[in-house]
């Protein structure tokens, strides 16, 4: 956090009206690039860049619209967590799905 | 989310008696939201952790499943909850600025957006219902992915569902919200509440950036 | 009843009053009377359990009825006593005193739990009344959605709403330990109870969203046959185990990080010494709730997981082993040397201690495949679990109502009775559960109403040591309420010990605090009373 946007009572400044249409206008081309790179044909890169766009526009939006990363860091770190959590559930039960047809287990 | 959003919609004005002040108030009511939000992704990451799974197992059947919605729609639909986050935020920071009546009319046109999204939504249905996409309603596919399909689309309307029902949660609180702010209730010292609203829009939003290239972007140029 | 004047039981009279409440410490005891209820009704379900394996034909329950009471046995203890069972009652009460808080951060959601935990009971009582459930607390599919013909809906919606009511308290204990400690109360001066509380509020936050969605999902699959847990239509019922045990492991942790916190409170009171190793305690608590979350998979070595996945699960199951370890060497490297005074209290949590190593270690010969495959679904696996948690949760539940049933009621109970029930409850458990583990070892499968005739003695050692359990159990309920009527006024301070909610009236004032107590390090035995 950077210690000139927290006040002493824990208010943040406000933000200007111009920065929320920036990144409004962001997450539209951020849009519009998802779209159209859906109909290129790139194999399994689509789906890299698919997500990827998905998560820069999330960080966009949690950071400015959110104001994650402008309260406490407590705030940030809570708000890293779920994604965290989602990751360790999603990687181990891929650990299992992905190793699976490699050698039949010997029992 | 009623129940986090009802701990924390304690006006700033009156402190509750555990608390020693305003500011402590309003720092223990943000911090529950967002440990709310945390449980929120998790409710949604059951959904696309077997999501993850079945496509994995089955990368053909989702591609062939996900040419079957409408990415039209999806993207405007996209659009729609992209920019009522804009407005929503915009609103809160007027509430911050005592700009009541604007505040108001910014939530009102976030709702409105959001039953857009609701009946955007509807359209898609009924269409899927015409083309014989709705498990357990009517589902005939034909063809080698048909098993393959019928899952995409069970989690199809499992996400799309459980993130409209958020999205139906929101636009009735936020316009309710709309009515409080147009008379006074909140202001640059009182505007936890209309925050907290602001932050499970977002996450609302939040959802939808993945749920749109995942459900309705699988491999388009196939 | 002169102490209960001026305390926040006499705060406000009537059923009204107590229904309505916001005040952190009667939701406790609204808590408690819930899960003592639910307790003597899964205790039910168990003694017809014993009943029926003490003849190998199993005459008394038919194979069908077995299957209902060990389901109700299982979903009973586990969702309805054991999970909430330290949190919402010892942590609800104790939780603000020991932080120095006027109350929780939102009292109104912390009574929306209880109102959750209530109904979510009434829908697992409504499923026994309409019949029972067959599935086992696990709910496996495709068996519990398409082939039961028993109540599931019913206990998956309790099961539902409780869930609802675990992640409320969840979200409130942690604001409230982050945002309502007093001035100068830092982290590392905090009671490890309240480190528990943290770590166990944080699992149940994370985990308890993912077993509400798998279990609209299973209900949706019976409504609907959606197929995601159905191999015939393509779906995959390992997915529905992956994503049951990512929250029913970590629930185990649930139930043992509350115990191991009421136990790390005992022991320095009755040593009269400091905690040894208090950080390491910490930074152990928090590393099994993080790799807690990443060892499930050790449910699924014989279900058909991949070779390679059992291998990592297995390797991260020995290593939360690690920190649990540690806690052990911790609390016996306390009683090294201490002045050691065996109270009531005391007695339960050197119980705690023994058997909780004793289901720890056979944990571990579990979380290796080698042997878990061959002892799979025996009577091992149920003798190992039981003695995490009914010989090390329950034991401590019932060590942290004894040490702090004096500053909750202000009543000191009769310890001669104390001390034989906790002796008698360590014998009775042991009489129950360790014939199992030789049962398991010679290959009874578990979950069957019969069973070979050659496997009758160690089955009735058990049932034995089962009713002199049930006895243990009973006893501390009547001396209790005993105490109530006719114990002595404990005092403030009955134990001398250190914590902040010693420093109160006992039973506490409904403000908590008169004046504002004096904050120190934890555990300070070793310096003079404040």
């Amino acid at each position: 956090m950077s210690a000139a946007a927290a006040k002493s009572d824990g208010t943040r400044p406000v933000t200007p009206v111009s920065r929320y249409l920036w990144v409004l206008a962001a997450l539209l081309t951020l849009l519009a690039l998802t779209a159209g790179s859906a109909l290129l044909k790139l194999g399994s890169l689509n789906t890299v860049l698919n997500l990827a766009i998905s998560f820069a526009k999330t960080s966009l939006v949690m950071s400015i619209f959110m104001h994650s990363t402008q309260g406490r860091r407590l705030t940030f770190m809570v708000s890293l967590l779920g994604f965290i959590w989602l990751a360790i559930l999603i990687c181990f039960a891929l650990s299992d799905f992905t190793t699976r047809a490699v050698i039949p287990a010997p029992w | 989310m009623t129940a986090a959003t009802d701990a924390a919609c304690a006006p700033d004005a009156d402190v509750h008696e555990q608390y020693d002040d305003a500011t402590q108030q309003r720092e223990a009511a943000t911090l529950g939201m967002w440990v709310f939000l945390s449980t929120e992704i998790l409710f949604f990451g059951v959904l696309f952790a077997s999501y993850t799974i079945l496509r994995i197992l089955y990368p053909q059947g989702f591609a062939a499943a996900s040419r079957h919605t409408d990415m039209l729609l999806g993207t405007i639909e996209t659009a729609v909850l992209l920019t009522s986050s804009s407005l929503i935020a915009l609103a809160v920071r007027a509430v911050r600025l005592d700009q009541n009546r604007v505040a108001a009319w910014l939530l009102a046109a976030t709702a409105t957006l959001g039953l857009s999204f609701l009946v955007m939504h509807g359209f898609e249905y009924y269409k899927e219902y015409t083309e014989h996409l709705i498990p357990a309603i009517d589902f005939m596919q034909p063809g080698p992915h048909s098993h393959a399909i019928e899952l995409f689309f069970c989690l199809y309307y499992c996400i799309t569902g459980f993130h409209s029902l958020h999205v139906a949660i929101g636009v009735v609180v936020i316009s309710a919200l709309a009515v409080r702010v147009c008379r006074g209730a909140y202001g640059a010292h009182r505007y936890t509440y209309p925050e907290l609203t602001a932050l499970y829009w977002h996450l609302v939003d939040i959802v939808w950036v993945f749920v749109y290239p995942l459900l309705y972007l699988v491999d388009r140029s196939g | 009843m002169s102490t209960i004047e001026g305390s926040f039981w006499s705060h406000d009279y009537g059923l009204r009053a107590w229904l309505t409440t916001r005040d952190h410490k009667r939701i406790a005891i609204l808590y408690a009377l819930g899960i003592t209820f639910y307790f003597f009704l899964g205790g039910a379900a168990a003694t017809l359990i014993r009943l029926n394996l003490v003849e190998p034909t199993g005459a008394l329950l038919s194979a069908e009825n077995y299957n209902k009471a060990f389901t109700f046995h299982g979903v009973v203890m586990v969702w309805f006593f054991l999970i909430p069972s330290i949190p919402t009652t010892l942590g609800n009460f104790l939780l603000p005193l020991m932080i120095g808080a006027r109350d929780v951060a939102f009292p109104r959601l912390n009574l929306a739990s209880w109102y959750l935990y209530m109904l979510g009971g009434l829908f697992a009582v409504a499923a026994l009344l309409a019949g029972g459930v067959d599935t086992g607390w696990t709910f496996y599919t495709p068996f519990s959605t398409m082939f039961s013909n028993t109540n599931v809906y019913l206990v998956v919606i309790g099961v539902f709403v409780t869930g609802f009511s675990s992640i409320l308290t969840g979200v409130n204990f942690i604001v409230t330990i982050h945002t309502l400690r007093m001035p100068r109360l830092t982290w590392f001066r905090l009671p490890l109870f309240v480190w528990c509380m943290y770590a166990v509020s944080l699992v149940m936050v994370l985990a308890t969203p993912v077993l509400a969605m798998t279990l609209a999902l299973i209900a949706l699959e019976r409504l609907a046959h959606l197929g995601i847990f159905d191999p015939a239509l393509g779906g995959d019922p390992l997915l529905f185990q992956h994503l049951f045990w990512f929250y029913s492991h970590p629930a185990v942790y649930i139930m043992i990080l509350p115990a191991m916190g009421v136990v790390s409170e005992i022991i320095p009171c009755f040593v009269r010494r400091r905690i040894f190793g208090y950080r390491f305690m910490v930074y152990s608590i928090l590393a099994i709730t993080v790799i807690g979350f990443m060892v499930w998979g050790h449910h699924m070595f014989v279900a058909g997981q991949s070779m390679y996945a059992s291998l990592l699960f297995s390797i991260l199951s020995f290593v939360v082993a690690v920190p649990s370890a540690i806690k052990v060497f911790n609390w016996t490297a306390t009683l090294r040397k201490g002045d050691i005074s065996f109270e009531a209290p005391m007695l339960y949590a050197l119980g705690f201690i023994g058997l909780f190593m004793l289901g720890g270690l056979t944990g571990l010969m579990l979380a290796a495949p080698a042997l878990d495959i061959p002892l799979t679904d025996t009577y091992f696996v149920v003798a190992h679990f039981h003695y995490v948690m009914v010989g090390g949760s329950v034991m401590a539940y019932l060590g942290g109502i004894h040490y702090w049933w004096p500053k909750i009621t202000g009543k000191l109970y009769s310890e001669g009775w104390a001390r034989a029930a906790a002796i008698l409850m360590f014998f009775g458990f042991n009489l129950t559960f360790f014939p199992q583990y030789i049962l398991g070892y010679e290959g009874m499968p578990r979950r069957y109403h019969a069973y070979l005739p050659h496997f009758q003695v160690l089955n009735v050692l058990s049932s034995a040591g089962a009713s002199i359990l049930a006895l243990a159990y009973l006893l501390p309920v009547a001396y209790l309420l005993w105490s109530l009527r006719a114990g002595r006024a404990a005092g403030n301070n009955p134990w001398q010990a250190r914590g902040l909610e010693w420093q109160t009236t006992s039973p506490p004032p409904q403000e908590n605090f008169l004046s504002a107590p004096t904050v120190g390090e934890a555990y300070a035995y070793d310096e003079a009373a404040p």
